[in-house]
């Protein structure tokens, strides 16, 4: 290439590529620095290790991060858990699978603070799901079902928006294996639970891979779920971010995120790898 | 049982749990949004005693309803009109011009999905404030919806400019066309598909967009979403919060499924009339 295609590249990849480098990269530039006391907003300037220090001994930050991990992991496990049967169901068409994929897909068009609205609604504690227990029998009073301590109304709430994008990606992975060769593990004696373990798993490990990262970070970064229907005693990184941003202390905020992105790609990494050792020797 | 059979109980039981999952969900927003203030909704009924419109009528002229819907419906055109306008060079680099690192700028181009959004929001805030720009709250969310949200519209002006097709570039050139005019008769059709869908998901993504609107907005920059949000925290108005639900999903599903219509038609050789 020749210098004046690369000036003309340049020019090009400038106003869109060039911005979205220039505008993330400073957000996480100015995260870093003011994690170690830059650029800050109030009081005196220069590298210190100080809201590090302090931030790692509060009870409510390392609450904070066992929590998200928590609220990340379940998550995508259960997204991903959920979509492989209803891939593998929907991989060949069949008279109404249209709709049922249609169907199980609509959660994506719904926005997360609506959908934890419709849920609070339907848990509430004069809500249907009480009133139907109750008409059962099943319980003698209605019971308090939102924020619950163990959080189970947010992994409702994850699976729930993030099962569909699971299913979107798998069921692309799952449609481009060829018949031939289940058909092939089939005459070679392959039961139904072998062909998924030795052939449908290994040959989409990797929008299984993509799939569980990014569920993982969305719900690790959760914000909305957890502040409308997550437990009152604890908090998710976004909420303590947030929480440190609105009272003006920016350095801890900034120690915060800083922590949530670490998390986010060493996450990443380990469940990158988990999936790859768990397939070893079975992926070509 | 046979498959066929199977499907159908699996089928039955789908059904079930999807109306169980989407309408009972749905119906209860719809019924409680037209809850009548007059006579409360008690646990003993199964449906409201009193019902009217009254909670829409009092939301749209006693909240902020109407400048959160002006807000969202201006930003939201706008962040997709800029983001489609800056994508463009960088989608042509990408999809037409064969260099050493495109494979890098392409995944760079994903760089703001995956950085967790209330990370950008907050230092994004914090730049505005060492700048001094924090005042500037429209420009500012607008300039980060374009940039946040770019990356869906390069990706997808990316596959159209890859799709259009050379011979009609050389054609038009051999016929002795201008710049302007090969523009319009080989770039145009093939791409007009990829910039409707380019507009209409950015405009989806900036409407529902949550964060940045609401770090860089708060306090007194509302849209739809940090409305909805101010309703579900401290004020919480079950019939109010229905009624802004409801005005925030159902133009989404229908610009979804117009989007999905949109994508599907985006075949270069229907576009550009030729198989």
């Amino acid at each position: 290439m020749t210098l004046k295609k690369w000036l003309l590249v340049l020019a090009l990849l400038t106003p869109g590529l060039g911005l979205i480098v220039a505008l993330i990269g400073v957000a996480v530039y100015i995260a870093i620095a003011q994690s170690f006391g830059f650029y800050n907003l109030s009081g005196e300037s220069g590298f210190s290790l100080e809201f590090w220090d302090r931030m790692l001994d509060r009870k409510v930050f390392n609450r904070a991060v066992a929590y998200s991990i928590y609220v990340g992991v379940i998550s995508s496990f259960l997204s991903v858990l959920f979509a492989y049967p209803l891939a593998i169901w929907l991989r060949k068409p069949f008279p109404g699978s249209l709709a049922i994929g249609a169907m199980l897909k609509a959660p994506l068009l719904v926005h997360g603070l609506v959908a934890a609205f419709l849920f609070i609604n339907v848990i509430a504690y004069h809500g249907v799901l009480n009133q139907l227990m109750q008409g059962l029998g099943l319980w003698d009073e209605p019971q308090r079902l939102q924020n619950d301590r163990n959080a189970i109304g947010v992994l409702l709430l994850q699976t729930w928006k993030n099962m569909p994008f699971a299913l979107l990606l798998l069921t692309g992975a799952v449609q481009s294996i060829s018949d031939d060769v289940l058909n092939a593990a089939r005459d070679l004696g392959a039961g139904s639970f072998a062909r998924f373990r030795k052939v449908i798993v290994p040959l989409t490990v990797s929008a299984m891979q993509a799939a569980l990262i990014i569920i993982f970070i969305g719900a690790l970064a959760d914000f909305s779920f957890q502040v409308i229907a997550g437990p009152t005693n604890r908090q998710s990184l976004s909420q303590l971010m947030v929480f440190f941003k609105s009272s003006g202390r920016w350095n801890d905020a900034a120690v915060v995120g800083v922590s949530l992105m670490i998390i986010a790609i060493v996450g990443s990494g380990l469940l990158a790898a988990l999936t790859r050792f768990t397939m070893r020797g079975r992926v070509a | 049982m046979t498959a066929a059979r199977l499907n159908q109980v699996l089928l039955c039981l789908l059904l079930g749990l999807t109306a169980i999952w989407l309408i009972v969900p749905f119906t209860m927003a719809v019924l409680w949004s037209l809850v009548d203030p007059s006579e409360p909704w008690t646990a003993d009924r199964l449906l409201p005693p009193v019902m009217s419109f009254y909670r829409w009528v009092d939301m749209w002229l006693n909240s902020s309803l109407q400048t959160a819907l002006v807000n969202s419906y201006v930003l939201a055109p706008s962040a997709a009109l800029a983001a489609l306008l800056l994508s463009m060079p960088t989608a042509y680099a990408l999809g037409r011009i064969r260099f050493p690192g495109r494979e890098v700028c392409k995944i760079l181009a994903l760089l703001p999905l995956i950085v967790p959004p209330f990370v950008t929001s907050i230092f994004f805030t914090s730049l505005l404030y060492q700048l001094g720009l924090h005042s500037w709250r429209f420009g500012a969310i607008l300039f980060a919806h374009a940039i946040v949200f770019m990356p869906y519209a390069i990706r997808i002006m990316t596959v159209s400019f890859e799709q259009v097709r050379t011979d009609h570039i050389d054609a038009a050139r051999d016929l002795g066309a201008s710049a302007w005019a090969r523009w319009q008769v080989a770039y145009l059709p093939a791409l007009k598909p990829g910039i409707f869908a380019s507009l209409l998901i950015v405009f989806i993504q900036s409407i529902e967009e949550f964060a940045i609107a609401f770090i860089v907005g708060s306090p007194d920059f509302t849209t739809i979403p940090t409305l909805l949000y101010g309703t579900l925290g401290q004020d919480f108005v079950r019939p109010n919060a229905a009624v802004l639900s409801l005005i925030l999903v159902v133009p989404n599903v229908v610009l979804m499924l117009i989007l999905e219509r949109l994508l599907k038609s985006a075949n270069p050789a229907l576009s550009s009339g030729k198989g």
